[in-house]
């Protein structure tokens, strides 16, 4: 029987030709006739340019009615691979093919404007999908439903909630019928039930209708619930491709392979803030080293640095502790006070709880005035390892332990009847 | 692949043509108190300006006749610039769409059109109060007006889809696109006629002159409004309308030969 291919990709490769010294290069016309004349100097001396190459010679091929996840960490061709598949960027080298009608959704709201009202934005941003009028007209109503903005519909957008605004957007998005959609990282905003509902529409799509999705998220939890196949990126390369429990444990175990010491690059809070950034993330151990691996039962620290641009009036830092696939497991956060602008190391200390070993994402934010500007779960990693356990040896420690290993004081003593 | 493939695309997002072009239009007069009067405003100010000036220097028309004249090739002038603005900055101005979904990018500039035509429609109210006013006969030829509004289109939108693509790197655009408008009015026969610059221009600079696009399209809506001598001569009017044409197809080529590429240089 041959197999039923949808999506076809071979040797697919996007570089960027990055300019090395980018004060020289303008973005004016005038500053490029300057450049040109400055260069008439420097001919025969190599470019200032650097070739990066975001994707390298990716091949794989996906069956109809296949939910595949696209999991990597931050700048493995994860989101370059999916805008060369939607069409939104040429690749350099190789083809892809594929049959059907692509729809893709890379942020929610695409084209949404403030100042149309619900009704205006569902028939602007569904167009911009790919919707003919027909397609909206039918859908409509439903849309409304899933969004549950009934009564803000003839409201400029701009005077919703957040929430409501990424309900709505999503809705759009949710009832398009392409055979094929792709998904990068949209169910990152919304509360935790719309993410819940979102997932349950894309399976329904899925499952019932046999549409193929790509999906892209941090969320491993998400991942392996919708999802039936992988794809591991690494680097612009493509690591691994198969059942996705393989490729995601492949993708723990390959964040394991950490020092303890991470660079953050990436704020996820969207309307990009200059108050200032988290700078690194360092894990420290018992002995203020910093450590990939804290053996269970040892105490540890998260330090933060971070960078403030302005003066704050009430600076509040915060980190956060969850499981791989995205539950929550603790937050603690500074109490606020204003400060000044300038560079800073924040500790949090953790000498009490003893959690289990394994792997967790560390989750840090920065805000000001209870306005949350910073945050970043993706990049900084915390790993429990049962190396040299530094306790109770002799107990028997497993996951069904729980989550929490510090054992309750008990006393026991007898009642006379 | 190339223009003639993505005319078929074109077609099957009509919805997105129309719903941008409305977007536009809504988004333009929400929260401005008079609305729609503003549409009539500017022309209305540049017609009283150069009416008033051409007819205290072209005395060998009545002062309606002049008023008419400017106001005719003005409307014409100002639906030009504003295509040709508005498609120059189209593509960098939507660049927010085109980077997160796919669709024809063609699309966007062609919405810019349809507003700015419904502002020129608004604007004809001007033309229509001043023929009652002066009298001004009407003849057969106006039913071929909309050619030369559609002829307009096309010079606007051609020349513009070179501006749009070249705004993508080169952002000098944005200060370039005013001032070739407030210089080709002085060199198209807005304020005074084809005839009126012709006479005046030593003979080989004529077909300079006629080089303009914009010429064709506003002696033949002054024909189609006034009559017969508005037209200086057949030889000249073809020339223009070939540059007309020459423009779109080479503008629609630049667009496509870089338009894949948009996003990585926006």
């Amino acid at each position: 029987m041959s197999k039923d291919h949808i999506i076809q990709v071979e040797g697919l490769s996007k570089q960027y030709i990055l300019n090395r010294n980018a004060a020289e290069k303008s973005d004016t016309l005038y500053g490029n006739v300057l450049g040109a004349v400055k260069g008439l100097r420097t001919i025969g001396r190599k470019k200032e340019t650097e070739e990066f190459w975001a994707l390298k010679n990716v091949s794989f091929e996906v069956e109809r009615g296949d939910r595949v996840g696209v999991i990597g960490r931050n700048g493995a061709g994860k989101s370059t691979l999916l805008k060369i598949l939607s069409r939104i960027t040429p690749p350099t080298k190789g083809r892809i093919e594929y049959t059907g009608r692509m729809a893709s959704l890379l942020e929610v709201g695409t084209g949404f404007h403030g100042d149309l009202s619900g009704r205006e934005n569902i028939y602007l941003n569904g167009s911009i999908l790919g919707m003919s009028k027909q397609e909206i007209d039918k859908k409509f109503d439903e849309i409304v439903a899933f969004s549950e903005v009934e009564r803000f519909l003839d409201t400029p957008v701009k005077r919703y909630s957040s929430g409501m605004y990424v309900r709505l957007a999503f809705a759009v998005a949710a009832h398009l019928e392409p055979e094929i959609l792709i998904v990068d990282e949209v169910l990152a905003v919304g509360d935790a039930a719309f993410q819940k509902k979102c997932l349950g529409k894309m399976q329904d799509v899925s499952t019932k209708e046999g549409r193929t999705i790509l999906f892209v998220s941090h969320n491993m939890d998400a991942v392996q619930k919708l999802c039936n196949k992988g794809l591991l990126m690494h680097k612009g390369e493509l690591l691994q491709q198969g059942g996705i429990d393989a490729v995601i444990s492949s993708y723990i175990s390959n964040n394991a392979l950490s020092n303890g010491f991470f660079e953050i690059e990436k704020n996820q809070i969207e309307n990009l803030s200059q108050m200032g950034k988290v700078l690194s993330v360092s894990v420290l151990n018992a002995h203020n080293e910093v450590s990939g691996e804290i053996p269970t039962g040892s105490s540890w620290k998260i330090s933060i640095r971070f960078v403030l641009e302005k003066d704050h009036d009430f600076f509040v830092i915060g980190y956060g502790f969850q499981s791989l696939f995205g539950n929550p497991i603790n937050t603690s956060w500074s109490s606020g006070r204003p400060m000044k602008r300038g560079v800073y190391e924040a500790v949090f200390s953790n000498q009490e709880i003893f959690y289990t070993t394994g792997q967790y994402k560390i989750a840090v934010g920065l805000s000001n005035n209870n306005h949350s500007y910073f945050y970043n779960d993706t990049e900084s990693f915390l790993t429990i390892s049962d190396a040299g356990m530094a306790y109770e040896t002799e107990r028997i420690i497993n996951k069904d332990s729980g989550l929490i290993l510090n054992q309750l004081p008990v006393e026991i003593r007898e009642i006379n009847g | 692949m190339g223009s003639f493939f993505s005319l078929k695309e074109v077609v099957r997002y009509k919805t997105l043509l129309s719903n941008l072009a409305r977007r536009d239009f809504l988004v333009r007069y929400k929260q401005a108190f008079a609305g729609i009067i503003w549409a009539l405003v500017k022309p209305l100010v540049s017609i009283l300006v150069f009416g008033y000036i051409a007819s205290k220097i072209n005395s060998g028309e009545s002062t309606a006749r002049n008023f008419l004249y400017v106001a005719s090739a003005m409307l014409l002038w100002q639906l030009f610039s504003n295509v040709f603005n508005e498609v120059s900055n189209s593509i960098v101005g939507n660049a927010n769409l085109f980077s997160k979904v796919y669709f024809p990018k063609i699309i966007i500039p062609l919405s810019t059109i349809l507003v700015c035509l419904v502002d020129f429609v608004i604007s004809l109210l001007i033309l229509i109060v001043l023929f009652i006013i002066a009298g001004e006969p009407v003849h057969w030829q106006i039913v071929l007006a909309p050619l030369f509004v559609l002829l307009t289109l096309i010079n606007g939108f051609g020349i513009g889809l070179y501006f749009a693509t070249i705004n993508v790197k080169y952002r000098d655009v944005k200060f370039i696109v005013p001032v070739l408008v407030q210089f080709g009015m002085y060199v198209s026969p807005v304020i005074f006629s084809t005839a009126y610059y012709l006479e005046r221009l030593p003979q080989w600079l004529h077909w300079l002159f006629c080089l303009n696009p914009m010429v064709g399209a506003i002696d033949g809506f002054k024909y189609c409004l006034f009559g017969g001598e508005a037209i200086y001569n057949p030889q000249t009017f073809a020339l223009s309308v070939g540059v007309s044409f020459l423009f779109l197809f080479t503008g629609i080529k630049y667009f496509f030969k870089f338009e894949r590429s948009f996003v990585d240089y926006i």
